[in-house]
């Protein structure tokens, strides 16, 4: 009996191509519809890049030039600012005083850390790899919005009151 | 049938040159689950959506095909169902497995919105919500659910997962290692690479020729945190630079979805504190 039933199952595995339609009319409950993926339109925003894989597929990977100033350094550095601005944001306030060296210290960590922040988004959507020239304007627009930022809070420095005053009067505004 | 089983393992091992098709070890078959236990249950209909593309027809767009099982009459885990998907109603269904039981990461596939091995993964038994099931995301589809993982290869490659040393041991034996240094490896050496983290981290959707994503980062943890290795230095020259590792944002998807229960995620951190302090 069993034997019988394996046999059958073999044979209907083999032979299932052939048999397709039949079974697929007794098994009618089983296979329902088919209904489309997706209906998205034809133009894209970013057409897909040819599908490839560069090398063969017993060659490794290729390793990126070695370069510490973007890699170790940069994060250790990002880590730094990043931690660094946790006291700095809560010293002025804890302490009462309004040091303006302090201020400048705060403003320029804070200049810096969004930099990297941004700068970290644009190498990531934008991979010189895939968008050289995007990639490119990308990173100039960083600079000279950094640049602004900074003149703009050096301004504010030196001929207004400050960041951290300015805070607390719209704190208590 | 277990007795008749063994019979014919038997008679297909003393002639194996000349084995007739009827002793032939065939795929597993539900016959057995088909013989229902419990007649008088009620069918549990269960609806399956599985993502098709055939290369055969390129032009034609993916589509999404549903089957129903009677969840009585199916195992009880993910691989169980396409296995009879593949049996009984669709030979054309591919995809990739091989162990069923977790762990040589062939069926890795996207189930109900999850990266997960699909031989670990449960059926979910509320017969009113329909599965769906992917390839892994963000890979170039070979056919219907499997996924071309070539680029995850080369870059497992290039981390050389071997052990690296120069110096022989003094008593000329093989290299020992005392059980902490051999307990800093738990939790490393367990990965099969199936690609479920990999395949779900954003960053590596983005950037997938350059960054390697965690499974390869937490195989490079694996050699970096080795103590017979000798070529840490050289490891860590090879990651420094601004793809390789420093892509990785701490999204944290990969220690979510690993079916292993690993965690590449905290690998990736002692990686970089590693390099932090050179």
């Amino acid at each position: 009996m069993a034997s019988i039933a394996r046999q059958s199952s073999f044979l209907r595995q083999t032979c299932l191509s052939a048999f397709r339609s039949p079974l697929a009319t007794r098994n009618g409950a089983g296979v329902s519809q088919v209904v489309a993926f997706h209906a998205s339109a034809k133009k894209q925003i970013l057409p897909p890049l040819p599908q490839t894989i560069q090398g063969t597929m017993n060659d490794a990977a290729p390793i990126p030039t070695p370069h510490p100033s973007e890699g170790s350094y940069h994060w250790t550095f990002e880590r730094a600012i990043s931690v660094g601005l946790v006291p700095l944001t809560i010293a002025p306030f804890a302490a009462g005083s309004l040091n303006p060296v302090m201020d400048a210290v705060l403003c320029s960590f804070i200049v810096l850390h969004s930099h990297i922040g941004f700068q970290a988004a644009i190498i990531d959507y934008f991979p010189s790899r895939r968008v050289p020239k995007t990639a490119t304007f990308c990173s100039w627009l960083l600079r000279a919005f950094t640049l602004t930022t900074a003149v703009g809070l050096y301004e504010f420095e030196t001929n207004d009151v400050g960041v951290t005053e300015a805070f607390k009067r719209v704190w208590k505004a | 049938m277990a007795a008749l089983r063994s019979t014919s393992r038997l008679v297909a091992s003393s002639k194996p040159l000349f084995r007739p098709a009827v002793f032939a070890r065939s795929y597993a078959t539900v016959e057995a689950a088909a013989q229902d236990p419990n007649p008088s249950e009620a069918p549990r209909t269960k609806t399956f959506h599985v993502y098709r593309w055939n290369p055969d027809q390129p032009t034609e767009k993916p589509k999404m095909q549903s089957y129903s099982l009677d969840l009585n009459k199916t195992g009880p885990m993910m691989l169980d169902a396409l296995i009879r998907i593949k049996n009984e109603m669709d030979p054309t269904l591919t995809f990739r497995r091989s162990c069923r039981e977790g762990i040589c990461g062939s069926c890795a596939m996207n189930i109900d919105g999850v990266n997960t091995l699909a031989c670990l993964c449960r059926i979910p038994t509320d017969t009113a919500k329909e599965s769906r099931i992917y390839p892994l995301p963000h890979t170039y589809v070979v056919k219907d659910l499997v996924p071309d993982l070539t680029q995850f290869y080369k870059q497992y490659k290039s981390i050389k997962p071997y052990l690296q040393r120069d110096t022989k041991t003094e008593d000329g034996l093989e290299f020992r290692q005392s059980p902490e240094d051999r307990k800093k490896l738990d939790g490393l050496y367990e990965c099969i690479l199936c690609a479920c983290c990999s395949t779900s981290c954003p960053s590596y959707w983005w950037n997938s020729e350059e960054y390697l994503g965690p499974a390869i980062l937490l195989q490079s943890y694996r050699w970096l945190a080795d103590s017979r290795d000798e070529k840490t230095a050289e490891r860590k020259h090879a990651l420094d630079n601004s793809m390789s590792v420093y892509r990785c944002h701490t999204i944290l998807n990969c220690s979510r979805t690993c079916p292993k229960g690993l965690n590449p995620a905290r690998a990736i951190a002692e990686i970089k504190k590693l390099m932090a302090s050179h």
